[in-house]
């Protein structure tokens, strides 16, 4: 019977091993997934206890706080609506969104570096504080762009094409952070929270235009394109076209907006031929098209696998090499086609001709600090694409050049410095064209770029370069 | 030697009590709880009662083995710092529960030291165990989900628990006398020697008396704890792996059949094989204990300092996803290494037992606690469906925790015969 008992002992090792086994799978493979569950209340019990961390922007301005009221801790954004579809907001019933949301771990604390600092604080009984965001953004340049919007659809992004900072994000129309849970009524016995009201509303404040929008390039893709051509064709410098007005592809009749007669890159930049660009896109064939696309960072986010980049951004798209038709590839080439982007991919692309080709890595986040004041984490400069060459950007520069100073891009000319843009008017199913434009100054040594979209205002050198430009003069004279 | 056992006795309990001061003491500092000289008193006495028990046998010339008492004073310690930090009312009570069973073992261990005659009772046993299981279906009240307690007044009863004591009292009884003729068989079948009815009769009636506990008192735990318990030993008895087979499959058949004809059975089978559309309702309480183990990591989120609240009875049946949650996996897992010693101890006194009695009733008593532990923990962590039984000694229950301190007895003076002969008597 002895032989038997351990038999039954051996038996019952065995069930305890696979136990442990299994707990730690649970945890290892488990963990994560479980950590994350909506249903997984300790995120939401967790915060509750520690005092969230402040964001600032770049000159120490306030740009969200907790501050504690009658008990409960509420978070309050002093810059209203400016911020909102970037920064998004804190509510118990909602969650979080935007930054607040991406970089949570940090304003709560909970990240591996501060661990050992909370669990102190616990013994002590000190309340549990959180680490404070230093932004790159310029709350003054974000109220402008904000003001300069005026409330009309659209979006601004500003950025140091030299590092990579976003200086402005602005995406209009927006929503108040501070009064997202409030109730609304709707009539009596009919109650809504304004997050409700807000989801509902077809302008979608909730959308950040300037990171997500989803809009045609239109004539601002030209910059590209002809990046492109001078890049695979170094011979485009030399020639010269007779634009007729129109031109046939395939049977596809292309208009232009006016008969440009003979013009070289330059030239044709500045008056935003269409004939020429539809030809150089030709020229360039699809597979390279795609090719100097992707080098402008279409399709791709600048940071793989991160969450910031995977919730806020959504990359310029362009449609792989195969099935293009030539008149499709005419258009694409032109900004007209199956090409869309978001203001921030435009702005990058501008940066990339701005900064000797290399795009830099943008980034919102200067620095963590911790309540004490001592840095936690720098973002450190990184390159991100590689555009084109130093000599190809500077040809681009130099035709963006003109179209400021004889060009469709004139109402953005700053006395004192020289402006380098492109306009655009993006046609599109729903109405008069998006004003768009893309810029940089100064010229010769570029310090801001910006982009600009104004939803259906149409013409981008009547309604957007002179948004560009107060934006271009503010950065400049702040920086 | 006798001296000896009791002096490594009272150095491990050391070690536990060092183990209980930390765990109370760091409560004490990080979490608000009211009364705190209540409970360093109540702690110094339960430390005292654990020293002054080993003094005492030691005065008695008791020669129990040296390792359990220690074993069961950390299990005992860990219920009462989570409890402590769980839920005070309930910690003064399990506090007042562990002072009764440690009286048990004292009574057992001074005056019941000759157990022979407990292997002459048999079908006393098998009355009484009915009555104990018959009695709730009746007069019972339910609590959480199952209908197995009694209510006297001062407190509830749980008969269950002490039924368990009794199903393996009577089989170890029943098993010693009859092992032979099972083992061998009385009668030939297609090439198969098999017993008779006399003797597979108690499988069967087993087998009904467990569908009874799961039908009536929707103890889908208890159940399955009583049945592989009697698995468990038929296969010491006899070592007829058939046996334990066919009544495995009989379980099955029998737990189908409840799957189809009872709410309670189906429930719980189908939370077990995807929770998640049950999250809000009867699937809550496995979904949270798997949310607070998965919280723990490996060191866990340190003692007070997680949200082991949130799950629904973590004081009783759902303790072990509070250790893990605070402790973490190293801690949880120390807590079953640890019960792996104490069924090692256990299983160590059966082998080297003085009778086939003794043999039985210490491996049967020992598989018990051990099936028990295993059957709770994998249901809280969803390895098997979720079953309502305690973790021995350290979930929160009178009933439970009494019960499983008569086990402890029990198995001590098993212990001792052992001993007395490896000195020669």
């Amino acid at each position: 019977m002895a032989a038997n008992i351990r038999k039954l002992a051996y038996f019952l090792t065995g069930l305890f091993i696979i136990l442990i086994i299994y707990l730690f799978y649970l945890n290892f493979w488990q963990g994560p997934v479980l950590a994350n569950h909506p249903y997984n209340k300790r995120a939401v019990a967790l915060e509750a206890k520690i005092q969230r961390g402040t964001i600032y922007d770049c000159h120490g301005v306030v740009l969200a706080k907790t501050v504690a009221q009658g008990g409960l801790k509420k978070r309050i954004y002093p810059q209203g609506e400016d911020f909102a579809p970037l920064i998004g907001f804190v509510s118990l019933r909602y969650g979080h969104t935007g930054l607040e949301s991406v970089y949570n771990q940090e304003l709560l604390g909970i990240s591996k570096v501060s661990k050992l600092k909370n669990f102190i604080n616990r013994l002590a009984r000190r309340p549990q504080t959180g680490n404070d965001l230093i932004l790159t953004l310029d709350a003054n340049l974000q109220h402008l762009a904000r003001q300069l919007l005026n409330n009309q659809r659209g979006a601004i992004v500003a950025l140091d094409p030299k590092t990579g900072a976003v200086l402005a994000l602005a995406s209009a129309p927006g929503y108040d952070p501070n009064t997202i849970d409030r109730l609304v009524n709707l009539g009596p016995g009919k109650k809504i929270t304004e997050f409700d009201l807000l989801k509902k509303d077809p302008a979608a404040p909730f959308l950040n235009r300037a990171t997500q929008g989803v809009y045609p390039p239109g004539s601002i893709f030209k910059i590209i394109t002809l990046a492109g051509a001078l890049t695979y064709i170094p011979e485009v410098t030399h020639g010269t076209y007779n634009c007729t007005g129109s031109l046939i592809i395939d049977g596809f009749r292309l208009t232009d907006h006016a008969v440009h007669g003979e013009v070289y890159f330059q030239q044709a930049l500045a008056v935003s031929c269409n004939a020429y660009f539809a030809r150089l896109g030709l020229a360039l064939g699809q597979d390279k098209f795609y090719q100097n696309a992707l080098s402008f960072g279409f399709n791709q986010n600048p940071g793989d696998g991160e969450k910031l980049w995977r919730e806020i951004y959504l990359p310029g798209k362009i449609p792989p090499p195969g099935q293009i038709s030539k008149p499709e590839l005419a258009s694409n080439a032109i900004g007209q086609g199956q090409i869309t982007v978001s203001p921030l991919q435009m702005a990058l692309a501008a940066a990339g001709i701005a900064n000797a080709g290399v795009i830099m890595k943008p980034y919102f986040l200067q620095e963590v600090r911790s309540p004490n004041g001592k840095t936690l984490k720098k973002t450190a400069l990184k390159k991100w694409k590689i555009a084109t060459t130093p000599l190809v950007a500077g040809l681009v520069n130099e035709a963006m050049r003109a179209v400021i100073e004889r060009g469709t891009g004139q109402a953005a000319t700053i006395p004192g410095f020289n402006v380098a843009g492109k306009t655009g008017s993006a046609q599109n199913p729903q109405g008069k064209t998006h004003a768009w434009f893309v810029g940089f100054a100064p010229a010769e040594n570029p310090r801001v770029v910006v982009a600009v979209v104004v939803e259906q205002k149409g013409a981008g050198g009547i309604v957007a370069a002179p948004i560009a430009r107060e934006i271009l003069r503010a950065a400049l004279i702040n920086r | 030697m006798l001296v000896t056992a009791r002096l490594k006795e009272r150095a491990l309990l050391l070690i536990a009590s060092t183990y209980f001061l930390t765990g109370m003491g760091t409560i004490y500092l990080v979490r608000p709880v009211d009364n705190k000289g209540l409970f360093l008193t109540a702690a110094g006495v339960l430390i005292l009662a654990f020293f002054a028990l080993s003094y005492l046998w030691q005065h008695l010339d008791f020669s129990g083995n040296q390792y359990l008492l220690p074993l069961v004073a950390i299990f005992s310690y860990t219920g009462l710092i989570f409890l402590y930090r769980l839920n005070q009312t309930y910690a003064l009570r399990q506090f007042i529960w562990l002072l009764a069973g440690l009286a048990i073992v004292t009574i057992i261990t001074c005056f019941l030291r000759n157990y022979n005659f407990l292997a002459d009772y048999k079908y006393i046993y098998a009355v009484l165990g009915i009555i104990g299981l018959v009695l709730p279906i009746f007069w019972g009240i339910e609590q959480g989900g199952a209908k197995s307690w009694l209510d006297l007044g001062l407190f509830h009863i749980q008969t269950s628990e002490f039924v368990k004591i009794l199903l393996v009292l009577f089989l170890a009884s029943f098993l010693a006398e009859n092992r032979l003729i099972l083992t061998k068989g009385t009668r030939n079948f297609y090439g198969f020697t098999l017993p008779g009815p006399q003797e597979w009769g108690p499988l069967v009636g087993m087998w009904a008396i467990s569908l009874l506990l799961l039908i009536f008192q929707k103890d889908l735990g208890g159940a399955l704890i009583y049945f592989s318990t009697f698995l468990a030993m038929v296969y010491v008895a006899t070592a007829r792996i058939i046996y334990t087979i066919s009544g495995a499959g009989l379980f099955l058949i029998g737990t189908a059949f409840c799957y189809h004809y009872f709410e309670h059975i189906r429930w719980r089978i189908e939370v077990w094989l995807n929770p998640w559309p049950y999250a809000d309702t009867v699937g809550y309480q496995v979904l949270q204990s798997l949310f607070a183990i998965s919280a723990g990591g490996f060191t866990g989120t340190g003692l007070g300092n997680g949200y082991p609240n949130f799950i629904p009875a973590v004081h009783t049946d759902f303790i072990f996803a509070a250790i893990t949650e605070e402790i973490g996996l190293l801690g949880g897992t120390g807590i079953i290494i640890l019960y792996l010693l104490f069924f090692y101890s256990g299983f160590q006194l059966a082998v080297k037992a003085k009778d086939e009695f003794a043999a039985l009733l210490a491996g049967g008593l020992t598989a018990l606690i051990g099936l028990q532990t295993f059957i709770i923990i994998a249901g809280v962590t969803k390895l098997l469906p979720l079953t309502g039984i305690t973790l021995p000694f350290i979930s929160y229950g009178g009933s439970s925790l009494v019960a499983n301190f008569i086990i402890l007895g029990l198995l001590l003076v098993v212990s001792q015969e052992y001993s007395d002969r490896s000195r020669g008597f």
